[in-house]
């Protein structure tokens, strides 16, 4: 099971989370203005590396956010969790307020260290 | 249609009594565990902007209580107040205050990009205590139950025998609260009281 850092609540069971692909998927701004090509390839086609790769991920059971995961996908390893900025969000997630980020520019790396300060619930390690 | 609900009772008033969706499950009552039903709670989701400052202030001086801005934290005076996600709280107020709290806290962020909601028919509460309420909760409960990594005044959405639920662990009275969504009432009550029978059969 993976263990994955909430950037709000901390670690946390791969159960408590829904995936949400690959992320940076930006519906484009003119839908008409595509060609078929060009809308398939926004629908449908996806980068699927073989390292590393960004993806979405929601706190479903926890505080519900999305947020994004930097993972190997070769070893599964996760590399950290960021706050989105408005180039990750997916089409179903707002700008969030509380992102820490008021122009939506900055992306706000978690790193799996230094977590010892965060009041929070955490996960069994090794479940 | 519209205008039709002008006549219908405060959503508080509608709820049906805990007891009686859980009255057919036996909890387990002996030294070293406890489940209980906590009635008459009433719940309020609020949404609102931390980084609004003049809200946050308005909100707790309604309240009478801080809004914990920490994650996972949860701070207690007359209410109980959830920290839920980075602008989502829970307060557990009694559930005769429930409607006019919520009007009151609407009065207050009228100028605020906020929500505030009556969610008590959605939910319901239990307890869990004595020495073995982390044991029992450990069987359904990924989260690291330790006291030292989850002590009193931290509280978790997580799961719970599949239940998405908010656990809160308090030390006066020591034990953990379960709120969880009142559909999931009957079930989490039955599982509860199974897991405490079968605490000792486990690990």
């Amino acid at each position: 099971m993976l263990l994955i850092e909430c950037p709000w609540c901390g670690p946390r069971a791969e159960t408590e989370f829904s995936y949400g692909g690959e992320a940076g998927i930006v519906r484009p701004a003119d839908p008409d203005a595509l060609s078929d090509a060009e809308w398939a390839d926004y629908l449908f086609f996806r980068a699927n590396p073989r390292g590393a790769h960004r993806e979405l991920w929601n706190h479903a059971a926890g505080c519900r956010r999305w947020f994004g995961v930097e993972r190997d996908t070769v070893t599964y390893g996760i590399e950290r969790s960021f706050v989105l900025n408005a180039a990750d969000a997916g089409p179903d997630s707002d700008p969030d307020p509380a992102s820490g980020s008021a122009s939506g520019d900055v992306v706000q790396a978690v790193g799996s260290p230094g977590l010892e300060g965060r009041a929070g619930a955490r996960t069994r390690q090794g479940e | 249609m519209p205008g039709d609900n002008v006549n219908m009772p405060e959503t508080s008033e509608r709820r049906p009594r805990l007891e009686t969706l859980v009255g057919t499950a036996e909890s387990v009552d002996d030294a070293r565990v406890e489940i209980q039903v906590l009635p008459d709670r009433g719940f309020l989701n609020l949404r609102l902007d931390p980084r609004h400052d003049d809200g946050i202030a308005a909100a707790a001086r309604v309240l009478g209580q801080a809004l914990p801005l920490a994650a996972n934290t949860f701070t207690t005076g007359v209410h109980r107040v959830y920290w839920c996600g980075p602008d989502e709280w829970l307060i557990d107020a009694d559930v005769e205050r429930t409607a006019s709290l919520r009007s009151e806290l609407a009065g207050a962020l009228t100028d605020c990009h906020a929500a505030i909601n009556d969610v008590s028919s959605g939910h319901a509460a239990f307890g869990i205590v004595g020495n073995d309420a982390r044991i029992v909760l450990a069987k359904g409960c990924t989260l690291d139950l330790d006291p030292r990594a989850f002590g009193a005044g931290q509280c978790a959405r997580t799961n719970l025998a599949r239940a998405t639920v908010l656990l809160a662990i308090a030390d006066d009275p020591p034990g953990c609260k379960i709120i969880v969504a009142r559909s999931f009432a009957d079930y989490l009550h039955r599982w509860l009281a199974l897991a405490a029978r079968q605490r000792d059969a486990s690990s």
